[in-house]
Parts: structure tokens; C-alpha cells; sequence
């Protein structure tokens, strides 16, 4: 993986009405990476999208794709840009490889090989020459993920792609980018509200609240390791867990402790010595969604969503 | 900008209704010539000749030309045909029949009005419903700037008006030749000193010219209220409603100087070569400033709300 910079976003703001929807954003995006943008309903996700692919206009700042500017240079700027915006709104009344011909007229340089190329990397070879309107939802999607591949993008964007697709459309999808994001090089940035699968696609995760970044992660970071112990009497496993010298947390019915696997063995012993009733020992591995409600201050999606 | 005009007229003829359209114009169009021809196969022979028929034409053409209100372009026209009537009577020179291929193609210019209603709903739509699909955000996210795809969209439905009006007199022409045949007479023109013989042809295609000013100011209206309003059954709905209104305003607002500055009082132009003038003191230069003004006002709007427009469909 290459640390070459391919999109800086530059202090980015965006003001609706009176509003400031977007606030003083600052992003880099790198080649070969795919990054996650996750953040409540509401917290500007699709705005700042809608910035990067100029559907929108920027208030302030700007946004350098392959150090072209948006705002200056646009034609330049989103050549090497695939986008996939919400669902894949494609024509109907055409079949899928006129959908396809239709935005290959709008690049330069995508020859008729490469369309047939991109339709046999998304296979959809048997059912290209009938018309969009008979497709079905995961269909559709490949669809999508192959308009947006016909300029072989450096720096593919997708915004919910995942919307209205079932489990095994999800985890098709997602195969499909892993391999685009290896094969081509090519950086991925995706938004979604759904944790687990940004955890399963993302090697980064960008996380916005309320139209400010919070938080940028590397998802497969070391994690510190920590254990859950619950033992019974309670009070008691606390006393013989800090004497032995450990940082102990209360957690559900019983205790985290930060701590290496090797000391583990040590103080089971230790605990069953004090006459302590051990209930369960296990590696307690914080998920996406805890450490996200932590940062986002939980109560957010459901207050998003009352507004 | 070749290739996206070939985009749009792809996407045009994809769909079942422009089809549909076509159909229709070219079966309005062949019903029309039918009833002519039954109405005439049954109804009696006239009881008047054509000679009886030139000399009320003289007669009229000569109380117009008393009348004190008439503008110089109508002055003209008159007097021409005052001169055509003398002399056809005079060297005994036959007009065309109503029913003849010539009458028809020279009246063809007055069925460019479907044209102009079928040019409303493509108009009105070809922006408007990229908004009601959602691919408008497939669209404009691809390298080419905005102003580029308005004016591709612009270009092409000027081109389907313009391919419909070459249906449109094709089909009078193919029709009214099968029905009725090319019939005896000679088309004449007052060229300001005498009375010549001249090309109905050419006579017809420049009132379909004309008539075509029409169809494109009201398209370009319909294309703008697409454009703003994203919505295509509003943009058809007010330009048809005006397409019929407007026309019948420039009555009421006759009394005021307002008049000359009104869209409709010039939309028509072929009003200066057929006499019939509602507002006698305007010069074909004047109403081909107005729509101009009017164009140029209407593009400007279109394009300035199409590219600052923020995508949030």
C-alpha cells in the first residue's frame, strides 16, 4: 500500500441558509486504501460527498483531487473520479449497456473494450443488452460499480452503496472493492451508517458529528488487550484483582482489566486461592460500534433521527 | 459536445413516448387530408366559380386598403393581393383548389402548432426529468461542465423540433399528393410592381421558417421552466396554457404601448406576409429584436440556475 496522496480535502465548509453544515474539514485520502466515512444520520456525510464529486458547490475550502482543484479546474479534478451517489439511478428505458455507452460518451478515451471489459469484471455479461427497468436492486448496483469503473478511476467515491441491498448482495459488493481497491490501486472512500460493514471493508475510518471530522482510525490498529473476569463475590474478585495490581473497570456483571495474556493463567490461581467463584475469563475485544458510540456520544442516531 | 448531443437524442428515442409522439403527429396528419378530401367528395359542388370568389377577394382587398389603422406591411400585402385578383381575372389564370397539393403544402405552415406542442413536452422534460430519475447526479459528476450538458440538452430538442416540422411538410405533402393529386392553377406573387409567376415551394418553406420562430420561443420557454422548476408536467402545463393565453392577450392589451414589448405579439411571424395583424405598427426587424431580447433572457436564466444549482435529489 502506497502512501501517495491522491485527494486532499482543504479546510472544507458548506453553509446552507443559516446553517454551517460543514465545518473546517481536513482529510487526505490515500492510493490503494479504502476508507470508511461514518458518522450519525444528519452529521453531514453526503453533503461533504456531494462536495467531492460537485453536485455541490464548497461555501469555503476547497478540494484537490490528483492536485487539481474542483472548484477551478473541475473537468480535470473529477476525470479520474468513479462515483456512486446513494442508489445507482440509472435509464430504465435503456438496456444497461446503453447506460453504459451513454457515460463512456462523457470521459475520453473509454473505448468499446473497455466497456465490455468492465461488464465482464462486474459479471454481467448475460444480461447487459436488456433494459435497466428489468434489473433487480443487486443488479442495478453492478450497474452502478460498473459506470463507475469504465474511466478506471484513481479515487473511487460511494455514498451508502449498500442501501436497500440484502446480506448476500452486501457481501458481494463488498468483494468486488476489496478486489477493484487491490487490482487497480485505487482509493476507496465510503460512507455508510451501517459499523460492521465499514469494519469489514475499510482500512481507515474517518468519523464526522455534526458536520466536524472527530476521529480518524486505522481499523486493524493494535487494540490494547483487555480481559473480562466475572467472578462472584464480586467485591471481593475487585479487592484480590487490585492487589495483584491491575486498573480494574466495572463492566456488566463483572470487571476489565488491561492486561497481556501471559498474567492471566496467574491470576485465575490467585483468584480460586482467595475461595473467589470464577464465572467466566475472556478476551474482551471493544467493537466499532462501541468505540463509535463512545466517541459519537451514543444518544446521537436516536436524536438524529427525532429531529 | 457531438457526443453528447448523441447522448441526449439516444436517450430521447429510447423512450417509448417520443415514439409515441411521432405516431401521432404523422396520423393527425393523414386524418387530417382524410376529412378534407371526405368533405369534399361529399358535400356539393360550390355554387360560385373561382372568378366570382377572385372578385370578392379584390373587393375586400380594396375596403382594407380604405381602412386608416392598416400598417405599411399590411398596406403591402393588400395591395398585392388586390393586384393577383385583377390579374387572375384578367389573363383568366386559375388559383389553386383547397383541395390540391398545392393549397396544402402553402397551408401547411398553420399544423407546425402540433409541432410546437410536441416540442413543449420534450423540452419541458429533457432536463427536468434527469432531476425526477435521479440519474442527474449520474450526469453531473462526470467531466464535462455543466454548461456543456445544458446546451446539449438545448441543441437537441431544437433538433427534434426541427426533424418534427420536416415531418410535419413532408407528410402535408405526401398525403395531400395521394389524396388529392396535384391540382390545375398558378401560384402568383405582387413583387411590388407586377404580378409574376412564382415557386409555391419556396413560398411554403419560407412560412414554415417562420412559423418555426414560434415553436422555438415557446420551446425555449418550456426548456426553461423544465430547467428551474424541475418539474416537467408544471413547464408543459404553463406553456400550453400560455401557447393558447398568450396569443389571445395581445387583444386585451392592444389599447397600451406594453404591446409592442410582449412576447406574443411577435411570435407569430408569419403575420407579415399573411395580412392578418392584431398589431398593425410593428416592423418583422422589431419582432425579431423582442424574441431575441426574449431568448436571450429565458437562455440566461436556464443556464444561470442549471450550473449554480446544488444537487440534493
Amino acid at each position: 500500500m502506497s502512501n501517495e496522496k491522491i485527494v486532499e480535502i482543504r479546510k472544507l465548509s458548506k453553509t446552507i441558509g443559516k446553517k454551517q453544515i460543514i465545518k473546517n474539514l481536513n482529510l487526505d485520502l490515500h492510493k490503494g486504501e479504502i476508507t470508511g466515512f461514518l458518522g450519525p444520520n444528519g452529521a453531514g456525510k453526503t453533503t461533504t460527498i456531494r462536495m467531492m464529486v460537485g453536485l455541490m458547490k464548497p461555501t469555503q475550502g476547497d478540494i484537490l483531487i490528483g492536485g487539481k482543484s474542483i472548484r477551478t479546474d473541475f473537468e480535470e479534478s473529477i476525470e479520474k473520479v468513479g462515483v456512486i451517489v446513494e442508489n445507482p439511478e440509472m435509464y430504465k428505458f435503456m438496456s444497461g449497456y446503453k447506460n453504459l455507452v451513454h457515460f463512456a460518451r462523457m470521459h475520453k478515451g473509454v473505448t468499446k473494450a473497455r466497456i465490455d471489459e468492465v461488464i465482464q469484471q462486474v459479471g454481467m455479461q448475460n444480461r447487459i443488452k436488456e433494459k435497466v427497468g428489468s434489473y433487480s436492486l443487486g443488479m442495478r448496483q453492478r450497474l452502478g460499480l460498473a459506470q463507475a469503473l469504465l474511466n478506471n478511476p484513481k479515487f473511487l467515491i460511494l455514498d451508502e452503496p449498500t442501501n436497500g441491498l440484502d446480506p448476500a448482495g452486501i457481501r458481494e459488493f463488498r468483494m468486488y472493492l476489496r478486489k477493484v481497491a487491490r487490482e487497480n490501486d485505487v482509493a476507496i472512500f465510503v460512507s455508510s451508517h451501517l459499523l460492521s460493514e465499514i469494519e469489514l471493508l475499510c482500512d481507515r475510518i474517518a468519523i464526522i458529528q455534526n458536520g466536524e471530522l472527530i476521529d480518524i482510525k486505522n481499523v486493524n490498529e493494535h487494540q490494547q488487550s483487555r480481559y473480562y473476569i466475572e467472578a462472584k463475590p464480586s467485591e471481593q474478585a475487585k479487592q484480590v484483582l487490585e492487589e495483584i495490581g491491575f486498573t480494574v473497570h466495572p463492566h456488566e456483571n463483572g470487571y476489565l482489566i488491561d492486561t497481556e495474556p501471559e498474567h492471566i493463567p496467574g491470576a485465575i490461581k490467585l483468584l480460586t486461592a482467595a475461595g473467589i467463584d470464577l464465572y467466566a475469563v475472556q478476551p474482551h475485544r471493544t467493537t466499532l460500534e462501541d468505540q463509535f458510540l463512545e466517541m459519537t456520544g451514543g444518544g446521537e442516531i436516536a436524536q438524529a433521527h427525532t429531529k | 459536445m457531438l457526443k453528447l448531443i448523441q447522448n441526449e437524442w439516444m436517450k430521447l428515442w429510447s423512450k417509448k413516448a417520443t415514439w409515441i409522439m411521432a405516431i401521432l403527429l404523422i396520423v393527425i396528419l393523414l386524418a387530417n387530408a382524410g376529412i378534407t378530401k371526405w368533405i369534399e367528395s361529399t358535400s356539393p359542388a360550390p355554387e360560385i366559380g373561382w372568378q366570382e370568389m377572385e372578385e370578392m377577394n379584390l373587393m375586400s382587398a380594396q375596403d382594407q386598403l380604405q381602412n386608416p389603422d392598416i400598417g405599411s406591411a399590411q398596406q403591402d400585402y393588400y395591395e398585392g393581393q388586390a393586384a393577383i385578383a385583377e390579374y387572375r381575372l384578367a389573363n383568366d389564370a386559375e388559383p389553386f383548389k383547397v383541395e390540391s397539393l398545392q393549397q396544402q403544402v402553402l397551408d401547411g405552415h398553420m399544423m407546425l402548432s402540433l409541432v410546437t406542442l410536441f416540442t413543449v413536452i420534450v423540452g419541458a422534460g429533457i432536463v427536468a426529468s434527469e432531476f425526477s430519475q435521479g440519474t442527474i447526479k449520474m450526469l453531473l459528476t462526470r467531466p464535462v461542465k455543466r454548461w456543456k450538458i445544458l446546451t446539449s440538452k438545448y441543441i437537441t430538442t431544437m433538433l427534434f423540433a426541427l426533424l418534427f416540422a420536416v415531418i410535419t411538410f413532408a407528410s402535408i405533402a405526401l398525403f395531400s399528393w395521394i389524396f388529392f393529386g396535384v391540382g390545375d392553377g398558378a401560384f402568383l406573387v405582387w413583387n411590388g410592381s407586377e404580378v409574376v409567376e412564382g415557386s409555391y415551394w419556396a413560398e411554403a418553406l419560407k412560412l414554415s421558417a417562420l412559423s418555426l420562430a414560434s415553436t422555438w420561443m415557446i420551446g425555449t420557454f418550456a426548456f426553461m421552466l423544465g430547467t428551474v422548476f424541475r418539474s416537467s408536467s408544471l413547464a408543459i402545463g404553463v406553456s400550453i396554457f400560455l401557447m393558447f393565453v398568450g396569443v389571445q392577450l395581445v387583444f386585451l392589451l392592444q389599447r397600451f404601448e406594453i404591446v409592442k414589448y410582449y412576447l406574443f405579439t411577435h411570435t407569430d411571424l408569419t403575420q407579415f406576409y399573411t395580412g392578418f395583424m392584431p398589431i398593425p405598427d410593428i416592423t418583422m426587424a422589431m419582432s425579431l429584436i423582442v424574441l431575441t431580447v426574449y431568448f436571450l433572457v429565458f437562455m440566461l436564466i436556464s443556464y444561470w440556475t442549471f450550473s449554480k444549482r446544488d444537487v440534493t435529489a
